[in-house]
């Protein structure tokens, strides 16, 4: 299929949708395990170890969707409001800039606001968590990759990554389908 | 032929009136497949029988109740075998004590190899299974057997919101699933954990608690109730509640089959939000709860804050009770219970004395374990009080036998007196907490109570760093606030009910001996 030309020459490469893609996985995944690791002692305490694993299957089924969710949403950004930047070579730190401060905002708010007594700050102070983090990271992700340094660090970090998609997709295609028997039989 | 004298007359028939009146429950009892009874359950959680009027709080807490009681069988001296949900409504489920069933922890799940033992499965398709819990812990539990139950509620069912979109899609594997979503992916507070999905778990959360803190009702100037266990908040009306309750059997009463239906309802459990016209109820009304020394595992409430919380607590009650007895009328109106069982009960009781509020951590007194169980049997139109020791482990096995089913070797529960079962004076009821314990050793971090006779032995095992006491024994009939501890002073009686209690308790442990 031949993309028109006003399309074809915004359109990133397959290599860069898979780095930045690589980094939304580590993003999502990484912060479901370290959640689950304050679960896991009472887990230990009334689950089996299959069901434990099962638990992990959900998780990993959930983030696989989230992160496909995620990579939809910052494409469509750089489809969108993102469109008048022709610079395909500033798609890659461009949306892991996004996708770091708007994924971590919301890792943020979940750490900070936890219990019942949390309820009132968590509510009282989310428009402006929102107003603030949005804007910055819109305007981050327009000005900060033209600087060199800044693009190579991010797209570094996103060439490091890439292992995780390696590691954690085929995982969470077996949680798939373990979610999948589970239910089934 | 023997002359019979109007003395022996009336002996006659005040016999006959006694055998026509126990041929009628026995004709209840032993019904035809064709023709089985229906059995419903409404359980009130948190509802302590200490502060229902009938058994003897000074507040008319509960005047609805206490009318339903007046054509029911009352038990005095129920108990739970648990100090919170979990753990209590597993125990009636399984008719088991939790040292055998093991859902002793917040979140936790029956053995495996007691999961089959419950009514639902072994009342069989022949009953029109129906399962509503408001609270999202036994909603969890009865998701072990979600296929023995025909009509599966979620726990925002006649709610305002549907917190957990997301567990529903996972019916079969109901209770894993609902561990993973709502209690840890897209829990809404708590939960001592951060939400573990980062994007729908944020989702939800801010979905839900915006939607909450949007619902202002002139009618709940204190806020709208909420069912908030660890990781959940589901906002509801009793009002809309207990009209679901009504329609749901009518619709079962409209099937030709028999049905069992199981309903576990969030008041009067924290947070008390009672409705307007409850609010300024019990005010100034001089009562003064009995003053009780701080307990050192409690955190020290002080007593106005406490006498605050209980005022709310009665309040609520006070609520549930007006909504119980508007149900109660309907019933009998639309005759639902002319061919139904309905019992009464709750899963723990509450607590509002020596510096602690609420229920569950490692308090075992009578507030919180004694519980109210009120049975109405078809065509029952007398009271009957027992007043024998009693277990909630027995509501299954009377069940079972109401409907003529077997029972299961398995259970530690009997079937109740005044249902078949007989009165065991030296029947020992035990009820344990141990949520700091792993379901799958031994207990040795656990408050274990026994209830014998007058007397009630609490053991406190594996607390000996946090208090000096390892035991305390009371006699309940003689000192019913348990403010005379007799373990330094009736040394034979507690040395009788250790030994009793843990001969128990180690072949209970065997099992897990290895652990």
């Amino acid at each position: 299929m031949k993309f028109p030309k006003f399309i074809s020459e915004r359109m990133p490469d397959g290599k860069s949708i898979l780095a930045v893609y690589a980094v939304i996985v580590t993003l999502v995944y990484s912060w479901t395990l370290f959640t689950s690791f304050y679960k896991l002692p009472s887990w230990l305490f009334y689950l089996t170890l299959p069901q434990i694993l099962s638990v992990y299957a959900y998780s990993f089924s959930i983030d696989l969707i989230e992160s496909i969710i995620a990579l939809a949403g910052i494409l469509l950004l750089n489809f969108t409001i993102f469109l008048f930047l022709k610079n395909r070579e500033e798609f890659q730190s461009r949306s892991i800039i996004l996708a770091t401060i708007l994924l971590g905002t919301s890792m943020l708010r979940l750490a900070l606001f936890q219990n019942y007594e949390d309820i009132n700050a968590f509510l009282s102070g989310e428009l402006l968590w929102w107003a603030i983090a949005i804007p910055l990271g819109l305007i981050l992700a327009v000005f900060a990759p033209r600087i060199k340094m800044v693009r190579s660090i991010l797209e570094g970090f996103a060439e490091r990554a890439t292992v995780f998609v390696y590691i954690y997709i085929p995982l969470s295609l077996i949680s798939l389908i373990v979610v999948l028997i589970r239910n089934l039989y | 032929m023997t002359k019979i004298s109007r003395r022996d007359f009336l002996k006659l028939l005040g016999a006959a009136s006694v055998g026509a009146l126990a041929s009628e429950r026995v004709l209840s009892l032993k019904t035809t497949d064709s023709d089985k009874p229906n059995i419903i359950i409404i359980l009130m959680d948190a509802f302590s029988a200490r502060h229902l009027s009938m058994f003897g709080y000074p507040r008319q807490t509960t005047p609805n109740i206490d009318a339903f009681a007046e054509y029911s069988t009352v038990y005095h001296n129920h108990y739970s075998g648990g100090n919170f949900t979990t753990c209590g409504t597993a125990t009636m489920l399984t008719g088991m004590i939790p040292w055998k069933h093991r859902a002793i922890n917040y979140d936790g799940l029956v053995r495996a190899e007691f999961v089959h033992d419950n009514p639902f499965t072994m009342l069989g398709s022949d009953y029109k299974r129906l399962m509503f819990a408001q609270n999202p812990w036994p909603d969890r539990l009865v998701g072990q057997y979600y296929e023995d139950v025909d009509r599966f509620l979620p726990p925002s069912a006649y709610s305002l919101l549907d917190s957990d979109p997301l567990s529903a899609l996972f019916g079969n594997d109901h209770a894993i699933a609902s561990v993973a979503m709502s209690s840890f992916l897209l829990p809404i507070q708590g939960g001592n954990a951060p939400v573990g999905s980062s994007m729908l778990g944020y989702w939800n959360k801010s979905r839900v608690l915006n939607f909450a803190d949007g619902q202002k009702s002139p009618r709940y100037s204190k806020g709208i109730p909420e069912a908030m266990n660890m990781g959940y908040l589901i906002p509801y009306l009793n009002e809309d509640v207990y009209e679901g309750l009504y329609s749901e059997l009518t619709q079962l009463e409209s099937n030709s089959s028999p049905y069992f239906a199981y309903f576990h309802l969030y008041s009067p459990h924290f947070p008390y939000r009672p409705r307007n016209d409850y609010l300024k109820l019990f005010r100034n009304d001089g009562f003064v709860p009995v003053s009780k020394p701080i307990h050192p595992l409690s955190v020290g409430l002080h007593e106005d804050y406490l006498n605050g919380q209980r005022d709310m607590y009665d309040r609520q009650i006070a609520q549930v009770d007006e909504e119980f007895g508007r149900l109660i009328a309907r019933l009998q109106e639309s005759g639902v219970l002319e061919n139904s069982y309905l019992i009464f009960t709750s899963d723990h009781g509450e607590l509002f004395e020596r510096g602690f509020a609420g229920h569950g951590f490692q308090f075992m007194y009578e507030s919180v374990l004694h519980i109210p169980l009120i049975i109405h049997a078809p065509g029952q139109t007398k009271r009957e009080d027992i007043h024998a020791l009693t277990s909630n482990t027995d509501i299954v096995p009377t069940i079972l036998s109401i409907a003529g089913k077997d029972s299961s070797p398995d259970f530690d529960g009997r079937v109740l007196p005044g249902f078949g079962g007989q009165e065991d004076k030296d029947r020992p009821i035990v009820s344990v907490v141990a949520v700091d314990n792993s379901s799958f050793a031994p207990l040795k971090k656990a408050v274990i109570t026994m209830r014998k006779h007058e007397f009630k032995l609490m053991a406190y095992l594996g607390y000996e760093n946090k208090y000096e006491k390892s035991f305390e024994l009371y006699n309940i009939e003689t000192d019913t606030e348990e403010l005379d501890d007799l373990s330094t002073k009736d040394e034979t009686t507690l040395s009788a009910m250790k030994d009793e209690l843990f001969t128990y308790l180690d072949e209970a442990n065997k099992p897990f001996a290895r652990n």
